[in-house]
């Protein structure tokens, strides 16, 4: 069920997996046997809104809860019951949780004085920290006075420093603003592959995950939706729920007439996808970049131009073709009002089961 | 070990050394020698100790109002956004809070009694002497100074701690200096009033120290009863119904005061 | 200016009266003459005599070991079990929030009968071990609600952090929880102490054979205060007024030293 082809670097060891995780909170179901494993040196993204059961995954794994039922194993030994400051594992937490009685040294420090490292191991080894987070010279600041980007650097530097087999991030860039968001995706991206470590990152944005990650796992209400490379979710999402929620898209309801025959919108289109039976109702995902505009009488669609936005490298154009507006990105527009041809080549149709319909993988 | 299992010891200290005392009380309140009955609590309706609860409430409530009156000013001014020196100013208020109660409401009597600064200052500017100590009065200025830092500092740390970017948003949308108080300062201020109120009305009608001290024993105050059914008159069932009823008292008047209050909970619903 | 100006005279004029009577005393406490009627030029002889007075010297040392020991083992019992109502679930945790919340409400008068009544239940002679036992029964509630708040505004993910770091939860507690919670503890010592040392109500009816300070004055000024009494408060008051400005200055000078927003928060 694992659709994924080890990127370079990465040995197909399992370094962690859950087998059969289930997490009951009271009455509500958080996780529901779930299966998954990393591999070392891996960026797996844990990707899902928010209540999708991401977080509770990587506090299991942290050992900060227990699972209902089910295994987790790391290098394949049991340690489903082992507390969390026994485990070779070290997380980022969503708002740091940076202690505010110490300052960045001791900080990032104590992981090491717990375990006793002499101190001029200590020093050292902080130091080549700082110089990693690009902290130097901040040592003895109290973390309050420190702003939310440089916490974020503690956070990673006093997990990191510990030279844990795998780094848990919950959410660590929520909440910090778009600029130095974008930055930090590119310094974590770089700093797991300078350090081999495995990164184990959750996350409710999209587009970070497919910044940064070798292995996506998209999940909801507790479930897996679907595990791939950000290029595989992106392109051929299982269903509509992972369509929907990796980039923009059109999701139509259809009809999959036979192999590579589908009708939606009251017309039949060539694609590339088999296997889905006969007549069976489907989803289709049209991304909006792969709907081209061309002359009304050309396309194999047709509609009137609702809307207009100007978004900086395209244009965002919402158009009626009868059967529920369609989202259109072009580099060329038309005017509000215009009737316009619409056309898809059949590779970039789309066929998904239908959700709730698809039977858990 | 569970955490929760920490508050366990404590949980029994409460238990032995507060809530099986209440229910001694409980007890003691609905019996007399052993067979239940309401007489306890019929007795308190006679006019004689109606009487005295009515003054107490009364005196209570006349301390209280005056504590606002004069202590609301002084919490304003304390936090007041050109106070220079304000912390010392706040210290200089919490001190004398610090002097043991009963040496503060003494020192009262030295000023008071019939030889005291006081009435000789009167003499002296001509007056006379008046009769200061033993009176309604005495017992009123007695209550109203201990307890006037109870009502300072709760308005003062809530008028502190409020965003000032109101009122100047309130000044903006062209409101003069006496508008802001009254429709942003005010209400604002509202549940430091509240707290200040129940900190100062409770102690007030339940004293019995320094109604002994300055009015002498002349007064009865509802304090003063209960001490009398245990201590004089050995009267525990009597006492506990009276008990019961004063706890009852402060609780009702908690609640109305929780009801008034803005901030309860729901936090800052002030509009 | 002028509206400033009635502002600074007002303020002056209730500390005038919250001053004026502690004032006297002190001014008293320096009189020759026995009786407050007359002047009998300075003399430090009443200081004199309270050293050598053993009911007030005994009482004295009741007050501060009643307050130390009560505040020791408020400080224990009322941190231990803020930590536990921290970590309970909500329907317990709001019953011992309701309990704890029992006794600053119940008036003092019916604590020191209701405790007294027991007492005498309990037939337990009525001394320095039952008035200690009473104010470490009104004293856990400051410092639960004191350490309280502290902990419900740290970061929850705080311990968690300690032991992902290696910590076990005992030396999470020690080196993460208890420095979070360590203003808290000493609010609600000091705090405990302060209710101790000024307690009268409760320790009157709960000591008969053993006088606080407050019930031996109290015993006093129902007969005749002897003038050792000025001079006592004389003291007292002088070591508030110390104790409070060394508190003030450390406090301003932690307050320059330290970069703005460090500290609490």
């Amino acid at each position: 069920m694992q659709d994924k082809s080890p990127p370079s670097g990465i040995d197909d060891y399992h370094l962690i997996e859950l087998v059969d995780v289930t997490k009951v909170f009271d009455t509500t179901v958080a996780l529901s046997r779930m299966n998954l494993y990393v591999r070392r040196r891996e960026f797996v993204t844990l990707l899902g809104p928010s209540g999708c059961g991401k977080s509770t995954t990587l506090r299991i794994i942290g050992g900060f809860e227990q699972p209902t039922d089910g295994k987790v194993l790391f290098e394949g030994e049991d340690i489903t019951r082992l507390p969390p400051y026994k485990r070779r594992v070290n997380t980022v937490f969503q708002r740091y949780a940076l202690f505010p009685h110490l300052n960045v040294f001791d900080n990032i420090a104590f992981g090491l004085t717990i375990a006793k490292v002499h101190r001029p191991e200590i020093t050292r080894r902080v130091g080549a920290m700082l110089d990693l987070v690009g902290l130097r010279g901040m040592e003895r600041r109290s973390v309050d006075a420190l702003s939310g980007g440089q916490q974020q650097r503690v956070a990673i530097a006093r997990a990191l420093v510990n030279e844990p087999e795998v780094l848990l991030l919950d959410e660590p860039l929520g909440a910090l603003d778009l600029r130095l968001r974008k930055d930090m995706q590119l310094e974590l991206k770089k700093m797991q592959q300078r350090l081999g470590i495995t990164f184990l990152y959750v996350t409710h944005d999209q587009e970070e995950a497919l910044t940064m990650s070798d292995t996506i796992v998209v999940m909801r209400e507790g479930r897996i939706q679907q595990i791939g490379t950000p290029k595989r979710i992106y392109d051929e999402p299982k269903n509509a729920f992972v369509a929907a929620f990796i980039g923009e898209s059109n999701i139509l309801d259809a009809v999959m007439i036979r192999d590579e025959r589908v009708r939606f919108c009251e017309r039949e289109f060539i694609c590339v996808d088999r296997g889905f039976g006969q007549n069976k109702r489907v989803d289709v995902v049209l991304r909006p970049e792969d709907l081209t505009l061309v002359p009304a009488e050309q396309g194999m669609l047709s509609g009137v131009v609702m809307s207009v936005l100007f978004k900086g490298v395209h244009y965002e154009m919402m158009i009626d073709c009868g059967c529920g507006a369609l989202k259109v990105h072009s580099t060329s527009m038309a005017p509000e009002g215009e009737r316009v041809g619409l056309s898809v080549v059949p590779f970039n149709i789309h066929i998904m089961e239908k959700v709730g319909e698809a039977c858990p993988a | 070990m569970k955490r929760s299992s920490f508050a366990a010891p404590y949980g029994l200290w409460m238990l032995v050394f507060t809530i099986v005392p209440i229910f001694i009380i409980v007890y003691y309140a609905f019996t007399i020698n052993g067979a239940v009955t309401l007489d306890n609590f019929r007795m308190f309706l006679e006019p004689e100790f109606v009487g005295i609860l009515t003054f107490s409430l009364w005196l209570a409530f006349l301390c209280t109002l005056l504590c606002l009156l004069f202590g609301y000013p002084c919490a304003l001014f304390l936090a007041g956004r050109d106070m220079r020196r304000a912390t010392l100013f706040v210290v200089l208020f919490v001190i004398p809070m610090w002097m043991n109660f009963l040496l503060r409401t003494y020192a009262w009597m030295t000023l008071l009694e019939d030889t005291g600064l006081i009435n000789r200052f009167l003499e002296w500017i001509g007056i006379g002497r008046k009769r200061l100590m033993y009176t309604e009065n005495a017992v009123l200025f007695g209550l109203v100074y201990n307890f006037l830092p109870f009502m300072i500092f709760p308005i003062y740390s809530v008028l502190v701690r409020s965003d000032r970017n109101l009122e100047e948003a309130a000044q903006d949308l062209g409101a003069n200096a006496w508008l802001v108080f009254l429709r942003v300062t005010l209400p604002l201020s509202l549940p430091g009033v509240v707290s200040g109120v129940s900190m100062v009305f409770m102690p007030a009608v339940t004293t019995f120290v320094v109604p002994r001290l300055l009015g002498g024993g002349s007064f009865m105050m509802f304090g003063d009863l209960i001490e009398n059914q245990f201590l004089t008159t050995g009267d525990w069932n009597f006492g506990s119904a009276l008990s019961l009823i004063m706890m009852g008292l402060i609780f009702i008047s908690l609640g109305i005061l929780h009801r008034f209050n803005p901030d309860a909970e729901s936090n800052g619903a002030v509009w | 200016m002028a509206w400033r100006r009635l502002r600074m005279t007002y303020l002056g004029i209730v500390l005038a009266f919250l001053y004026a009577p502690i004032i006297v005393l002190i001014v008293y406490s320096f009189n020759a003459a026995e009786t407050r009627a007359v002047w009998g030029g300075w003399s430090l002889k009443w200081y004199a005599e309270l050293f050598h007075n053993k009911s007030i010297m005994d009482a004295l040392s009741v007050t501060v070991s009643v307050a130390a020991l009560a505040t020791l083992a408020s400080l224990a019992l009322g941190t231990l079990a803020a930590i536990g109502m921290h970590s309970m679930r909500g329907g317990l945790s709001q019953v011992f929030v309701q309990v704890t919340n029992l006794p600053m409400m119940t008036p003092d008068i019916v604590t020191g009968i209701s405790l007294m009544v027991l007492f005498i239940f309990a037939k337990a002679p009525r001394g320095y071990g039952t008035m200690l036992l009473a104010h470490i029964t009104f004293d856990v509630p400051y410092v639960i609600f004191s350490v309280l708040p502290r902990l419900r505004r740290m970061n929850k993910h705080m311990y968690e952090a300690a032991l992902d770091l290696g910590a076990t939860p005992s030396t999470a507690m020690r080196r993460v929880i208890m420095p979070e919670i360590m203003p808290g503890m000493v609010t609600g010592a000091l705090l405990a102490f302060t209710m101790s040392l000024d307690d009268f109500v409760i320790s009157y009816f709960t000591s008969v054979r053993t006088a606080n300070l407050s019930v031996l004055i109290y015993s006093m000024t129902r007969r005749k205060v002897p003038p050792t009494v000025n001079a006592l408060s004389a003291i007292m008051f002088v070591t508030v007024l110390t104790l409070l400005l060394i508190q003030n200055l450390r406090e301003a000078r932690a307050g320059k030293s330290k970069p703005k927003g460090a500290g609490s928060q």
